[in-house]
């Protein structure tokens, strides 16, 4: 096996989706050099960063959700209608009681995780589809809004303000930079060897074949580099600022979420019920409960996007949420989920998401306006389904082998299998 | 395995290193927070980014706005950079905007804000990074960061327009008492109840002298408001007034209209019931109206030139570049929540059959409808 192989399937695993994820983190990584270099660094300074992660933070935690309910088979198109009401909510409880702000995003919450049941009832009680019942809920809630924020734009107090616009305080001596946001950067960095080591060691004590070392350092270092860069970033952002607290909310759903979804019996009955639902009932997942559970649970988050977003613009008003489920949908299939469930990683839609993020933010910096903003966002979108649908039909497609192809003239051409499953490191064949 | 922890730390101890060369922004940015101040006095550069940030392309008023500042921002010599924001995600891009020309370093932020209330964190956020907010036509609210605001004066428009429903009424009858409706804005624009009061601070001492009658007795703005600014509203609201209030041969004098779409929805409803006209206020200068002026059907409409607010709103990006204190006109009246903002107030202009001719002379697209 020729060593590029043997990075490739390393580093990505073998299958078709793990090489479009590649795909996507390729592509996300040319899109940040290219506006990086076209914006004369304004791209990756610390004060983009910051603001970029806090603008699209609320987006990709709708995305989490939106990635369980499309590998479900399903669609919620109404988590924008939902944000905004919890919004509207929440902002007229604590302007009107004048309770304290933890708790009003408790019931923000518990608002969220209501509409969610009376959602999940319809589809997976009822039967009605999901696209329909959420097309109600998009309706619904929207004038529900309306009616009790009566058209106007409601302000919240300070303190609810840090969820959306709140940043790590500055604690300790003066370094230089932010010290919370350092810690923060050393611990991600000690997962990420730890990760690799238990990985290692778990492969040795099943006997499996364990990859070549500089594999292993190549799979440590990468990570280690960008969350180093990334750390020094946003630690060196103004005083005051640092890395956002919604970006942490949001680190923290990615992270159990992703072990939700791929290491627990419960998330990977979703995955059964979107590729093949009448065979996953027949193997004993409990159908109608796996269909309400994703439809609350993209309630609550949506919930929560809609507490960030009022945080962060200090009010609730009339046009909040309109068009964030697009948003949302976008992200997920750009991050490579299939369009008739049962595929998609959480870290897909993640970087599908911030592909798009980038893209806003970077033509935003060169100065081109909204109309075109979209029509670019738009094609990209397009591209990068129709890149998934050709690679179906190709039976295998690989970002690595398409680009190593030149440099291996002398190697016979590639003729693995395209299962092979066996190589992944404790990932199932059906997340991918 | 040992081995592999050894060498990842390593390596990562080896990119901290080089990357701490990398200097942060810590230092330049303590050094603008405490010398901000006389910065600002001593101006920045005549080639500095000037950003713009409007609401979406959805009126006429907008898109010549944002023509003309490129333009005139150009022209000065200044960098400009004007955004709209995108028609269905509209604060949320906006705030995105906004963001973007402080990243890129914005001496001068111009903003007409779609939601005047959700704004706060990014205008504060500009004003960190040292730029100065000018707030276009619509107050920004509830933030200390907004330096200036530059609007027509709403409240001498609302006593412009109740002026000119006393005068259009004496004319056309010496003596009273008249009849009049009252119509106001919409509920959630701050906008509408300042036209109601500068029109009330006219029409009070009439009505309580009882040389004004307000036939339905609809004096407060909750009964007059007009949701939405929409005209289906306005229309609707007069119709049944006419069948309530004005059936049989009871006559309607006048109607105070707050802009120029209501006034056409409301003489729509009152030729329809077959009453005669009744003086009908208004304001924008739109285009139908002005033809309905001409035509002698609407009475009166208020000038407030788009070209003459961009042009004080770069005046005072003029004078900030040279480190002087730019001009304003009203230090009291414009509260955002927390703070008073200065403000610099253009004073309306009233446009009736009589002065029309006069009054668009230089407008390109509304002279040759007065001819």
């Amino acid at each position: 096996m020729s060593r590029a192989k043997e990075l490739q399937k390393s580093l990505f695993g073998g299958t078709t989706s793990n090489a479009r994820q590649f795909g996507m983190i390729f592509t996300l990584v040319a899109i940040v050099l290219l506006f990086q270099i076209l914006t004369d660094g304004l791209t990756l300074s610390p004060v983009n960063l910051i603001s970029l992660v806090s603008q699209y933070s609320y987006i990709l935690i709708l995305a989490i959700g939106m990635l369980m309910v499309i590998v479900a088979g399903h669609i919620d198109l109404s988590v924008g209608s939902v944000a905004a009401f919890v919004g509207i909510v929440v902002a007229n409880i604590m302007q009107d009681y004048s309770i304290p702000w933890f708790l009003a995003v408790l019931i923000g919450l518990v608002v969220g995780a209501v509409i969610g049941a009376w959602q999940g009832f319809w589809v997976a009680y009822v039967g009605v589809p999901a696209f329909i019942v959420t097309l109600a809920g998009m309706m619904l809630f929207r004038g529900g809004n309306q009616y009790i924020g009566n058209a106007d734009t409601i302000p919240v107090p300070e303190g609810f303000r840090t969820i959306g616009a709140g940043f790590l305080p500055e604690v300790g001596p003066n370094t230089g930079y932010n010290n919370l946001t350092l810690v923060l950067g050393l611990v991600i960095c000690v997962a990420v060897v730890v990760r690799e080591w238990r990985g290692r060691r778990t492969r040795h004590q099943m006997q499996a074949e364990v990859a070549p070392m500089w594999i292993s350092v190549i799979r440590v270092a990468i990570p280690l580099v960008v969350v180093v860069f990334a750390t020094l970033q946003f630690a060196g952002g103004r005083i005051g600022t640092s890395f956002p607290v919604s970006g942490i909310i949001l680190g923290v759903l990615v992270v159990i979420y992703g072990f939700v979804t791929r290491n627990t019996a419960g998330g990977r009955h979703i995955y059964a019920v979107g590729g093949n639902a009448r065979a996953a009932e027949l193997s004993g997942v409990k159908l109608k409960r796996v269909n309400f559970l994703v439809m609350m649970n993209m309630s609550v988050l949506a919930a929560l996007a809609g507490m960030i977003f009022v945080a962060r613009s200090a009010a609730s008003g009339p046009q909040d949420g309109i068009g964030w489920e697009l948003d949302a949908i976008a992200a997920v299939f750009v991050g490579g989920a299939a369009v008739s469930g049962g595929l998609g990683t959480i870290s897909g839609s993640i970087v599908g998401g911030l592909v798009m993020a980038v893209l806003n933010n970077g033509l935003q910096l060169m100065g081109v306006g909204s109309d075109r903003v979209q029509i670019i966002k738009g094609v990209v979108l397009l591209l990068a389904v129709a890149l998934d649908a050709y690679n179906k039909k190709q039976g295998r497609f690989s970002v690595i082998d398409s680009l190593m192809r030149p440099f291996r003239r002398d190697a016979a051409p590639s003729s693995a299998s395209p299962v092979e499953t066996g190589q992944e490191h404790g990932k199932s064949p059906v997340a991918g | 395995m040992r081995n592999i922890l050894v060498r990842g730390v390593a390596a990562g101890a080896i990119a901290l290193l080089s990357l701490a060369a990398c200097s942060s922004e810590r230092e330049g940015g303590d050094s603008t927070a405490t010398s901000g101040s006389t910065e600002a006095a001593k101006g920045f550069p005549a080639n500095s980014l000037i950003g713009v940030a409007l609401p979406a392309k959805t009126s006429e008023n907008w898109v010549l706005a944002g023509d003309l500042f490129t333009n005139g921002l150009k022209e000065a010599g200044f960098q400009a950079d004007v955004q709209y924001a995108g028609s269905s995600t509209t604060v949320a891009d906006q705030q995105a905007q906004i963001s973007a020309m402080v990243t890129k370093g914005a001496k001068v932020i111009v903003i007409g804000a779609t939601d005047a209330a959700q704004l706060s964190t990014q205008v504060e956020a500009a004003k960190q990074a040292g730029a100065t907010v000018i707030a276009y036509d619509r107050l920004i609210k509830n933030t200390q960061g907004v330096d200036y605001y530059v609007a027509y004066d709403n409240f001498k428009v609302g006593e412009l327009q109740g002026q000119a429903l006393l005068d259009g009424m004496a004319k056309k009858k010496p003596s009273g008492p008249y009849t009049v409706e009252l119509f106001s804005g919409s509920s959630d624009d701050n906008n509408s109840a300042v036209f109601f009061d500068g029109a009330m601070s006219v029409l009070k001492p009439k009505i309580d002298s009882g040389d004004v009658v307000v036939g339905s007795g609809q004096t407060d703005i909750k009964q007059t408001a007009t949701d939405g600014w929409k005209a289906e509203n306005a229309q609707r609201r007069m119709d049944s007034l006419l069948t309530s209030t004005y059936n049989g041969d009871k006559t309607l004098d006048g109607v105070l209209s707050p802009n120029d779409t209501l006034a056409r929805a409301i003489i729509t409803s009152v030729k329809g019931a077959g009453k005669p006209l009744p003086i009908v206020t208004g304001q924008d200068s739109e285009v139908e109206s002005v033809k309905s002026i001409v035509a002698g059907e609407q009475y009166s409409t208020i000038n407030k030139d788009t070209r003459n607010l961009v042009k004080q709103t770069i005046q005072m990006v003029k004078d900030l570049q040279a480190g002087k204190t730019p001009e304003v006109n009203d230090t009291k009246s414009y509260n955002n929540g927390v703070k008073v903002v200065p403000s610099f107030l253009l004073p309306p202009m009233i446009v009736t059959k009589d002065n029309v001719v006069e009054a668009y002379a230089n407008d390109p697209n509304l002279a040759p409808l007065t001819k």
